[in-house]
């Protein structure tokens, strides 16, 4: 019963996160329909006129659900276009707030492509004794990186350097195979990290075990155990394995070390070597906003724009890192107090989350060694 | 403690979160397109009905216009005249061969077997003063035969950071001393074929990877048929 409970729990929690997916989606489209009307306008007088595209098509409701999200890129992407030169024009401070707006909402959508950390900072969250606090000042921090990456390459390679676009194309990809193989061997310390852990504590034939309430066992002749809250969290595993033996088979452990602790520690230093790895490699997106509005003559434009999308895809990055946060809570929770359920979940974490970044940062950087795009 | 079965039990209920967690954050991980071209292409066919190459015309959206063009008015005129813009054209049809062209070329039902193209020629860059229009004519290696099974053109990029789009007007003409009895028309994608289903599939599981074939799902196509009164 208990386990058909769970299982519903675990569908539930997957419906209502794609619920919760599509409807941000969606809400995050309505506001952008005016603009796209807009976007009919005639645009300056031209000889030639640009051929339009058709809609995009595919095959199959997941085919229709891909086409349409990428035709309202697309028309995002233009209407961007439209209010960077609408700044030029009688109404600038219209055109800054709608700039600042689609920016805002390309970030947001922009995020969920690839190569924005979003799957590097949800698995390290999760790997990690990490909190949804920090899960966002991760998030946070990692997209404005990125946005100053893209800023400062637009600025000094344009600007001060007055080299090419076709340059700046290269220099991104560049940083791009850089911030990969940062990321894999970011993942790689992580999991040498996790996996010392995982022997260290099956050779010493430590049981693992979740705290459930610390000091109940303060009276009694366990009494040497209540000094434990006092240790530092590396100590613990050395530390715990002496008095399992004093416990009788059956015997509840509630008292001992906080499974949470096999993650390791909390350390700025992991942090921000995981938020370096991510924010070097400048968005795409936000580079193309950059040169186009430095070819409009409008740079700062670009720069709020930049910021902007950093802003939305700091929202969407810290919103799946929650996510799988939760999903990792969820998962604890199924076990009671179940101390082995635990240690499974918070090793399957730590390892499985390591690995990922591992394989994703070794998988995008062969990618990113190809042959240059000619678009 | 819980008896052993039970924990069995609860590993399996791990795998079913961990599958639950992937196909709800799967759709994240999404190919997306970060340049849009427009595609009018010209069928190239001689006297004999045969298909002897591809006239591509590509206009891409303003933002990559706005990257590609950056830098290339060398003599400050404020004009990007076409001898101008002639280094990027030659940049981009020299690296377009290491993603074949993004054009593939076979007979309708035969995937699989794509037809030799050679390497561009006749290219150039036309630039409105807002988008730029790459062209270039793509000849195959061998002139293919149109009477029987219907020629297909696909444009494409398999990993989707182009996304291909045909214009509304035109995409497709026939260019050739005599095109009579020629038609080239825009294949829809058929949600029941078993083919596309299954391309959906492997390209949703394969879309990180290096090999990414994401992009084959919106492959824009035509398909040329010739009738045999002509020989």
């Amino acid at each position: 019963m208990r386990i058909a409970a769970g299982l519903a729990k675990v569908v539930l929690f997957a419906g209502l996160s794609l619920l919760f997916v599509a409807t941000a989606a969606q809400a995050e489209f309505k506001p952008i329909s005016p603009f796209a009307a807009t976007e009919v306008a005639p645009g300056p007088p031209s000889a030639f006129a640009p051929p339009t595209a058709a809609p995009f098509q595919a095959p199959g409701a997941l085919g229709r659900v891909f086409a349409w999200v990428f035709d309202k890129q697309q028309s995002l992407q233009r209407s961007l276009a439209m209010s960077v030169k609408s700044l030029k024009t009688d109404k600038p401070l219209a055109g800054a707030l709608t700039l600042a707006l689609l920016s805002f909402v390309y970030g947001v959508l922009h995020a969920v492509g690839p190569g924005h950390g979003k799957t590097i900072i949800s698995s390290y969250v999760v790997a990690n004794e990490e909190t949804v606090r920090r899960g966002v000042i991760i998030s946070f921090i990692a997209a404005g990186l990125q946005a100053l990456t893209a800023v400062v390459l637009v600025g000094v390679l344009l600007i001060a350097l007055g080299a090419t676009g076709l340059q700046v194309n290269a220099w991104s990809n560049r940083l791009e195979s850089i911030s990969y193989a940062m990321i894999a061997l970011v993942g790689l310390h992580l999991l040498a990290g996790q996996l010392r852990g995982v022997w260290h504590r099956w050779q010493q034939g430590a049981p693992v075990t979740v705290v459930v309430a610390r000091d109940t066992h303060n009276l009694g002749d366990h009494h040497h155990h209540t000094h434990h809250d006092d240790h530092s969290h590396e100590s613990h595993e050395h530390h715990d394995h002496d008095h399992h033996y004093h416990h009788a088979p059956g015997e509840a452990c509630d008292h001992m070390v906080d499974a949470r602790q096999l993650a390791g520690p909390f350390s700025w230093r992991k942090v921000m070597a995981v938020v370096f790895s991510v924010g070097i490699r400048p968005c795409t997106g936000a580079i193309l906003v950059l040169v186009f509005a430095l070819t409009q003559g409008l740079f700062w434009a670009g720069v709020a724009a930049t910021f902007a999308m950093a802003l939305g895809t700091a929202i969407t990055v810290a919103v799946l890192a929650t996510l799988a946060l939760g999903s990792r809570e969820l998962a604890l929770k199924l076990g009671g107090t179940n101390s082995t359920w635990a240690s499974m979940v918070w090793t399957t974490c730590a390892i499985g989350g390591a690995t990922l970044i591992l394989l994703f940062g070794l998988l995008m950087f062969s990618a990113s060694l190809g042959p240059a795009r000619p678009f | 403690m819980l008896p052993q079965g039970t924990q069995r039990q609860q590993f399996s209920l791990t795998l079913a979160l961990a599958v639950a967690g992937s196909v709800a954050l799967a759709p994240a991980a999404l190919a997306h397109p970060h340049v849009w071209a427009t595609v009018r292409s010209e069928i190239l066919l001689d006297a004999n009905h045969q298909i002897t190459g591809i006239r591509h015309a590509w206009t891409f959206d303003e933002f990559y216009t706005a990257m590609a063009i950056e830098g290339l008015d060398t003599n400050k005129d404020g004009i990007y005249s076409r001898e101008e813009l002639q280094t990027l054209a030659k940049v981009n049809v020299e690296s377009l061969k290491d993603f074949d062209y993004f054009t593939f070329v076979h007979f309708e039902g035969e995937d699989d077997k794509m037809l030799p193209l050679k390497p561009p020629i006749d290219y150039w860059i036309d630039y409105d003063k807002n988008v730029l229009t790459l062209h270039f004519t793509l000849p195959l290696e061998k002139p293919v035969d149109t009477h029987g099974k219907p020629v297909q053109v696909d444009v494409y990029d398999p990993s989707f950071f182009v996304a291909f789009g045909f214009a509304t007007e035109k995409p497709v003409t026939l260019a050739g001393p005599d095109t009579k009895g020629c038609t080239a028309d825009i294949a829809l994608p058929d949600p029941e074929t078993t083919a596309d289903a299954k391309a959906l599939t492997e390209s949703f599981f394969s879309q990180l990877g290096p090999n990414s074939n994401f992009g084959s799902q919106f492959a824009q196509t035509a398909a040329i048929k010739c009738k045999d009164s002509h020989l």
